[in-house]
């Protein structure tokens, strides 16, 4: 029987559990006035999740072996928890007129962000598929919530058949691994495949490894997983797309990074170049078409398709024995913070100007410069960290990640990167090109509402900060390394 | 060890091989007078009418979800029956906020209208 | 000691700051702001030059970790190679600034926070002593002058404006690349991991390495230089950026790419740059006959200097692959030279096109009889950049041939040597065309001669011209220690015996010759 410590322990989980049934309690019961107070209800409880992690005693599992509460996780759950807070900022202002229920949207947001906690700390194949399944359903009702919207219902259907079929490969392959092992817990399966020299089970070890690819690539949208994602970042709410970028993007990560360090050590070579083809296709696939997007939200999707593909190439150059820097790991995680400010920083702009004209192609950005100065100036800061472009985090990343794979000696595939970088600063460059470049056809002032703008703002600023002084980034991506199962630095 | 699920699987045995006899002896023996009455599928004693093909409004969906939902929650009910003592006030206090839980979720369709039916 | 070099780089950042919080409608205040700033800036770096005392070693020297467990440091310094060009940033940003003082009209505070933060990001480049500082300097002043040529740029400046952000952008990221490949083999090699220039010259770059790093260095210098044939991207950037944009990347960005060679590329990889020196040659000097060929038949004035400063980097480009003392002592003095002559030719295309909206030489001729103070000027400037002896021009480009036909590449030299007179007839005949003949044009007829604010403007730069073409000493002499010591590192063992002994060698803790690592211990 669980004791109170135990508990404690996934305080966080029990906080955003609360606070997603206080949400729909004041929905239900208070007036509609009251209803203003939700988004802030919801930021509350993300902020009272993160505030408790550093108390949290570490490196231990939990539920017999089902659930990890290490750093590793931890760095996650704030990551999750940060991104959930942006994303009720963007919303407020992006839902008042677009639907009437503004408390199913928080808790649904709630309970993805809630999702996604659990991925990070899951260790078990059970627990693995029951968190993955919960953010999928959260965020198929998250891109569906336009109802009236046809783009909207559009983006769920599609997110929601391409999320079955993934989900039911990556079942299989976690049925083959339980099979295989005859134990849910992923440290038994190291055990298993490291004490077994027998053919069949290696062989079946790799097909279920691909298999589970199936899963954590649609989460993370790399190719050949990722058709959904263009669809649905054009069709869903935006600030929900903010969120599947980052949040949901995050957790995949979370998920591959365990389940490939922890379970499957013994066929690293294997899964190396299973990534290394992925993480290829899925930098090149996506650059060379954003370059034809006209859609400032579809250009982004391929664009975090591309973004995927570079993250990739940490996981692949992850070396976690050795006493480099440079290792792989950090790179991922410090590329995932970095990516978390700058990607929901370019949508909460997306989303103003979404707000204030409907503009959602690329060439009606033209003479943004002129009608809102400080939003296309801060779209700068955030292209050039998309683009790896110093000083900004980006940047950071970026160099921590194709260190990594120098480092590690995975040549060809930090090259494939460095290209790709470079063939990204075309379409990102897009943008700006109409922002300031191009004359406007309206010249009438966007408004912004101060909540947008303080967003903003802080994003940028944590762009550009965490570049100049990013030890403090370093050193938390350092902790974050921190995973239970594996040998620690 | 596997020999303690014997008597399961002769468990198991004996309960097919129950219903195989039943069924085959009740169709060898039994007398066989078709009517037209006899053959209708049962509708709960009302007349069938109209296609079986028919479509059928979504609002029905909705409430066989709603009622497979909570359902299966009952599910949940059974092994803390069984461990009721065991687990003692801590138990009681986690069906609580199961129940709670349940509740939220049934106010919740209740205001949102999912029992209205128009 | 007073950071002088980290006040550099602050104080056009804190002008571009304080701009922010000008009123947009104040352009005059704007004006004023980012003039004074720059003098500032320029003063202090002056002061610096005043107080650099003419050894080999780093001076102004400050370093504070910044990524300690990657071994990267803010890590600033000058010594010879770089202090000149220091302060031929902050003079010209001066020019700069008063140059587009009543050529930019709209968005004019956007226009001097961008200029700020340029002068800013290449102070930083010229300065920084740490691989890692100096690519996040490189990279940044990038976005800036993009910026300047496709908000304020003419005709095609939206293409020009993404062309030269590809272009420089594909030489640094594999830059970048390489950076990181040699210094995880210094660290193999010395077992600490670290960024900065002096602890990687400290241990030999692997020869198996040094190829392909050279050939990443060098490829982004390359584009940067630009050297033919990476120099595409240039003359559609210099002719449709403002003219004060023309005069900044042709006069400094410019020499961030020939800096790099002298500073980077050839230091760190002595024996590749051995291998190399063939073809770098071979590409100057088709660089200087070519670039000249096609300057002859532009009909754009400012487009026919575009490619002249593709010649005159030829020459920087050979004299400093001579790697003797005369040879870089000439390349660094003629990326000066070429800074004041070109920044002031593109200052002259600036002030008529200003009035006439036009460059193309055909609609010009006759000038000299309407606006002779202008001719004066433009005759001045004209055989600065031809070489004519008493000017800068000449000073440079002797060194760099008698250098070059000194050293290795006597052949090119001779080669090379007809594009100086190539170069006197593209700009004669320009010059010819624009200012003498018939004054037939009536828009012509009606031209104002240059104001004062224009007159105080070229002032500075003919002044310079003349004081670095009679007296170059000064200039030289701080240069030499610095250069000394490149050359040695620069050289492998079997060259330098076979160099002639540099005069008065002062002490020099890199001394040592490179000495040629056995393959065995590489990694």
């Amino acid at each position: 029987m669980p004791d109170l410590n135990t508990w404690l322990l996934i305080s966080p989980e029990l906080i955003l559990t609360v606070f997603g049934l206080l949400i729909i309690v004041i929905d239900l019961v208070g007036r509609e006035k009251s209803h203003a107070v939700l988004p802030w209800v919801a930021i509350l409880g993300f902020i009272l999740a993160i505030a408790t992690i550093p108390y949290l005693a570490q490196d231990q599992t939990i539920f017999a072996g089902m659930y990890a509460i290490d750093k590793f996780a931890f760095f996650f759950k704030a990551i999750g928890a940060i991104g959930g807070i942006l994303t009720v900022l963007i919303s407020i202002d992006f839902l008042r007129t677009r639907t009437p229920a503004k408390g199913d949207f928080y808790l649904l947001l709630t309970f993805a962000v809630l999702a996604t906690m659990m991925m990070a700390s899951s260790t078990s194949l059970l627990m693995i598929y029951l968190s993955i399944e919960f953010l999928s359903y959260m965020s198929y009702l998250l891109a569906g919530f336009l109802r009236e919207d046809k783009k909207s219902n559009e983006a769920a259907i599609k997110y929601f058949l391409y999320g079955a079929v993934t989900s039911a490969l990556m079942l299989y392959g976690l049925s083959l691994l339980y099979g295989i092992s005859g134990s849910l817990n992923l440290a038994d399966l190291t055990k298993q495949f490291a004490a077994s020299s027998d053919l069949s089970v290696k062989a079946l070890g790799i097909v279920s490894f691909t298999l589970l690819l199936a899963g954590f690539g649609f989460k993370i949208s790399a190719v050949p997983f990722h058709q959904w994602a263009p669809d649905v970042y054009e069709g869903a709410p935006t600030p929900v797309v903010a969120f599947l970028s980052v949040g949901s993007k995050a957790a995949g990560f979370a998920l591959l990074l365990r389940v490939a360090l922890t379970a499957f050590p013994t066929f690293h070579a294997e899964w190396i170049a299973l990534l290394s083809v992925v993480a290829m296709m899925t930098m090149t696939l996506g650059n060379l078409v954003a370059l034809q997007q006209t859609n400032v939200k579809r250009l982004l999707a391929y664009s975090s398709i591309a973004q995927a593909g570079y993250m990739l190439i940490g996981v692949i150059a992850a070396n976690v024995s050795g006493a480099s820097p440079f290792m792989g790991l950090n790179g991922v995680l410090i590329y995932l913070a970095a990516y978390l400010f700058t990607n929901l920083g370019a949508f909460v702009i997306v989303v103003a100007i979404e707000n204030a004209t409907g503009a959602v192609e690329i060439p009606e950005y033209a003479g943004l410069v002129k009608r809102a100065p400080l939003l296309a100036a801060l779209f700068v800061v955030f292209f050039l960290s998309l683009a790896g472009i110093p000083p900004t985090v980006g940047f950071i990343g970026k160099f921590f990640v194709f260190g990594a794979a120098l480092r590690e000696g995975f040549l060809l595939l930090a090259a494939v990167g460095v290209i790709n970088s470079v063939i990204s600063v075309f379409y990102y460059f897009s943008i700006i090109r109409a922002a300031f470049f191009e004359e406007p056809k309206d010249a009438t002032l966007i408004r912004v509402p101060g909540v947008m703008t303080a967003s903003v703002a802080i994003c940028a600023a944590l762009v550009l900060l965490l570049a100049v002084f990013p030890q403090s980034l370093i050193d938390l991506a350092g902790m974050g390394m921190g995973m239970f199962g594996i040998a620690r630095p | 060890m596997p020999i303690d699920f014997l008597p399961i699987l002769v468990m198991i045995a004996v309960v097919a091989a129950f219903a195989a006899i039943a069924l085959i002896l009740s169709g060898l023996t039994g007398p066989r007078r078709p009517t037209r009455a006899k053959l209708e599928p049962y509708e709960s004693g009302m007349p069938p009418f109209g296609s079986a093909m028919r479509r059928v409004s979504i609002k029905y969906f909705l409430t066989a979800v709603l009622f497979i939902l909570f359902d299966i929650e009952i599910i949940f009910f059974y092994p803390w029956a069984v461990l009721f003592r065991q687990l003692g006030l801590f138990g009681l206090i986690e069906m609580g906020i199961f129940i709670l839980i349940l509740l939220v979720g049934y106010v919740y369709i209740w205001r949102k209208g999912g029992f209205d039916w128009d | 000691m007073f950071n002088y070099l980290s006040l550099l780089i602050a104080l056009p950042l804190i002008g571009a700051i304080v701009l922010l919080f000008v009123p947009r409608a104040n352009d005059r205040v704007v004006r004023w702001v980012a003039f004074i700033t720059t003098l500032v800036t320029f003063a202090i770096s002056v002061a610096l030059f005043a107080s650099f005392r003419a050894t080999a070693d780093m001076q102004f020297v400050e370093r504070v970790a910044w990524i300690p467990q990657l071994g990267i440091s803010y890590y600033i310094g000058v010594d010879g190679l770089s202090i000149l060009l220091v302060v031929l940033t902050t003079f010209l940003m001066i020019i700069a600034i008063g140059g587009s003082w009543n050529g930019i009209t709209e968005r004019v505070r956007e226009y001097h926070v961008l200029f700020l933060l340029l002068e800013s990001a290449i102070i930083g480049v010229f300065v920084s002593l740490d691989l890692f500082l100096f690519y996040v300097f490189w990279e940044f002043t990038l976005i800036p002058m993009a910026f300047l040529i496709g908000i304020w740029g003419h005709g095609r400046r939206i293409y020009a404006a993404i062309k030269f952000i590809l272009f420089t952008m594909l030489g640094s990221t594999l830059m970048l690349v390489a950076i990181l490949v040699l210094v995880f083999a210094q660290r193999d090699a010395s077992g600490a991991l670290s960024f900065a220039l002096t602890d990687i010259l400290k241990t030999p770059v692997p020869i198996a390495l040094q190829g392909i790093l050279f050939a990443a260095f060098a490829l982004a210098f390359a584009i940067k230089v630009p050297m033919f044939p990476f120099h595409t991207w240039l003359p559609d950037a210099h002719t449709e950026a403002p003219t004060a944009g023309s005069v900044i990347l042709a006069a400094i960005l410019l020499k961030m790419g020939t800096y790099g060679y002298v500073r980077f590329a050839m230091p760190l990889f002595p024996q590749a740059t051995e291998q190399f020196t063939p073809l770098i040659a071979t590409l100057s000097v088709i660089g200087i006959i070519y670039a000249a060929l096609v300057a002859m038949v532009q009909e754009d004035v400012k487009k026919l200097v575009a490619y002249s400063s593709v010649a005159h980097l030829g020459f920087v480009m050979l004299g400093v692959f001579a790697l003797n003392q005369q040879g870089v002592a000439g390349g660094m003095l003629q990326m000066l030279n070429h800074g004041i002559s070109t920044g002031a030719l593109f200052l002259i295309v600036g002030f008529i096109y200003e009035r006439r909206h036009t460059r193309l030489i055909t609609d010009f001729g006759g000038l000299s009889k309407q606006m002779p103070i202008f001719a004066t000027v433009f005759m001045i400037v004209t055989l600065s950049s031809i070489g004519l002896p008493g000017t800068n021009g000449f000073v440079g480009e002797f060194l760099v041939l008698v250098g070059a036909y000194e050293s290795h590449l006597r052949w090119y030299t001779v080669i090379a040597t007809s594009g100086v007179i190539l170069s006197a007839v593209y700009m004669l005949w320009m010059f010819q065309r624009v200012m003498f003949g018939e004054l037939s044009n009536p828009k012509n007829q009606v031209l104002k001669d240059l104001n004062a604010r224009e007159i105080v403007i070229m002032v500075p730069l003919i002044v310079m011209i003349f004081v670095m073409g009679l007296y170059p000493k000064p200039f030289i002499d701080r240069m030499v220690p610095a250069i000394d010591k490149m050359i040695l590192i620069s050289k492998t063992k079997q060259q330098v015996a076979s160099v002639p002994a540099m005069p008065a060698m002062p002490a020099m803790p890199h001394a040592e010759p490179m000495t040629v690592t056995p393959a065995a211990e590489e990694k």
